[in-house]
């Protein structure tokens, strides 16, 4: 993600899965879910298509100023299921 | 006032008079809340802290205290009715009855608007918008708190003077539709009894059967809804049939000057009149508070007072709104009245007698603020509520999570904020208008025109502040 993140810009969510012996992790569906800090708004979903071995990218437009909470939910490829939380402090108002 | 002679009882009403009346009713609503308040507890103890995929926050930031408002505005202090907290407290009583009274001198609401105060203040400074598990706590803060309090002394000790979320509600009922209150006042003259505050005793050993007001609201002399938690206990215990749940014009309580039973005379009231000031510039604050401005003030406030940590910046910031800005509006006003209508009455207690006209525009602002994410969230509570079976049953029992549902579009919702706004300022205005024609009946224009300016400028603020973009973070400072 583009750093600091700006609100309404499409940006680009990359995630690099690798099992126990940094081997990458192909065929994994991914989603990553984005929540703001507080209760009650829509949170924003993409869906994460593979790109390169083991790597996942979704593109997520932030839509508030503020703190968001990226979750990168889904199932590995052995039926086991992944969840992760990614804290994005300070989204900041477009220029 | 008198009871009006239109005035309708909902307790004659088909359907919800019988429910009201039966007297089993307040437990029925006790445990609908009660089991939100587990679950609540539940999931925000053990369910993922994200706040909006968390029933714990979204039930509490959103539906609650949305709700809350909305029942105050549209009914009365049916929140109080179902509180799980007395309920808990109830059960309590039956293992260890009180044996104390809460001491006289303690027997203000000062001690509750503190607390109503820390909870705004730990809301802003810990994000417990933002936190379930802290939001579990201080729901877990308050079963506590009642027991406590109410297990060691008599009475609705907890409710009266302490419980913060009480204090909200019995200001913001002075503008609710409904009141509870004597039906016939002849009936009352002739009652020897006074079953509706001393309680229902029968049998040989005049056991108590039925309790009266635990407020202390002796109905015959009971003015309004302020400490009146519609608990119902009088309507079960006066033996004459003689409560009503009665229709009556909301705000006009503020303008009557007589005694109140369990109250006094509000002009007399400091306690209530900071209540009032409270209610008033906290919802200013509260809402303030989650703009972009909000964290340029607190930034600037850092660097003013040369320190980073957020808990003195917050705390400057509560002393600027909370006391300076009141002072100089209220105050303001209060000296212009007193300078325009020849100065009768001392400056405080113009102050204090005339800040009630700003509670209007107080709920206006709340309403505006908590009806903002009620109705931009509501629906959240379902792929919530989805994921959290999802987590616990490891199915989707409930379907999959439709996260896509939340609510209305926060730009349509503003329009209607602007109109809650306006509502509580030409609420303010009018209110400002009867107590000035109570006082001074040959110019009471003369006399509002401060109040109703003050007004004005409060409602002007929160529609600036309505209008700021939002901005919520977890960190006050620096993001």
């Amino acid at each position: 993600m583009p750093a600091p993140p700006v609100v309404g810009q499409p940006m680009v969510a990359s995630v690099t899965l690798r099992d126990g012996r940094e081997r990458p992790v192909l065929g994994a569906h991914l989603e990553f879910r984005g929540f703001m800090s507080h209760p009650g708004m829509a949170p924003i979903v993409a869906a994460a298509a593979e790109r390169a071995d083991g790597v996942y990218e979704g593109r997520l437009r932030l839509s508030m100023v503020g703190d968001w909470i990226i979750v990168v939910t889904g199932s590995l490829p052995d039926g086991r299921t992944l969840t992760r939380r990614i804290d994005i402090d300070g989204v900041q108002p477009p220029a | 006032m008198p009871p009006e002679a239109s005035a309708a009882d909902v307790l004659r009403w088909p359907g919800v008079g019988p429910f009201l009346r039966w007297r089993h009713a307040r437990t029925v609503l006790q445990l609908v809340f009660l089991l939100v308040a587990v679950i609540v507890v539940v999931h925000g103890l053990l369910g993922p802290q994200i706040a909006p995929a968390n029933l714990a926050t979204v039930l509490t930031w959103v539906h609650y205290r949305g709700l809350l408002v909305v029942a105050l505005l549209a009914a009365g202090n049916f929140f109080c009715t179902g509180c799980p907290f007395v309920l808990a407290r109830d059960v309590g009583r039956r293992l260890r009855a009180p044996s104390s009274r809460w001491p006289r001198w303690l027997r203000t609401k000062w001690i509750g608007i503190a607390l109503f105060v820390g909870v705004l203040f730990t809301y802003e400074l810990f994000d417990l918008w933002a936190l379930p598990r802290a939001t579990a706590w201080l729901v877990l803060a308050y079963f506590a708190g009642a027991l406590t309090i109410d297990l060691v002394f008599a009475g609705a000790t907890f409710c009266k003077y302490l419980c913060p979320i009480g204090q909200f509600n019995f200001v913001a009922s002075t503008l609710s539709p409904l009141e509870v209150r004597v039906r016939a006042p002849e009936t009352c003259r002739t009652c020897h009894t006074a079953d509706c505050i001393k309680g229902r005793r029968e049998g040989e050993g005049q056991r108590l059967v039925q309790r009266g007001c635990e407020l202390g609201l002796f109905l015959p002399s009971k003015i309004g809804n302020l400490d009146c938690t519609f608990c119902m206990d009088c309507v079960q215990a006066c033996p004459h049939d003689n409560v009503a749940l009665a229709t009556r014009v909301p705000g006009l309580e503020l303008v009557d000057g007589r005694r109140r039973s369990g109250i006094g005379r509000l002009a007399r009231r400091w306690d209530i009149a900071a209540l009032v000031v409270l209610f008033v510039f906290g919802g200013l604050l509260n809402a303030f508070a989650m703009t972009t401005p909000a964290y340029a003030v607190e930034r600037w406030l850092s660097r003013a007072l040369g320190v980073s940590a957020e808990a003195p910046v917050l705390g400057a910031l509560f002393v600027i709104a909370l006391g300076l800005v009141p002072l100089l509006v209220v105050g303001g006003a209060a000296a212009v009245s007193r300078w325009l209508t020849g100065g009768a009455t001392s400056w405080l207690a113009t102050a204090a007698g005339y800040v009630l006209a700003l509670l209007p525009l107080g709920l206006g602002v709340w309403l505006s603020h908590t009806g903002f994410h009620l109705l931009t969230g509501a629906l959240t509570v379902i792929p919530v509520a989805q994921s959290a079976v999802v987590d616990w049953v490891g199915w989707d029992m409930l379907g999959a999570p439709r996260w896509g549902w939340t609510g209305l579009r926060p730009a349509s919702v503003f329009p209607l904020q602007l109109g809650f706004v306006l509502l509580g300022a030409l609420g303010s205005i009018a209110i400002a208008y009867r107590l000035a024609e109570r006082d001074f009946p040959d110019r009471p224009w003369t006399a509002a025109a401060p109040w109703a300016l003050a007004a004005g400028v409060l409602a002007a603020s929160a529609v600036w502040i309505f209008s700021q973009p939002m901005e919520m973070r977890g960190v006050g400072l620096g993001g």
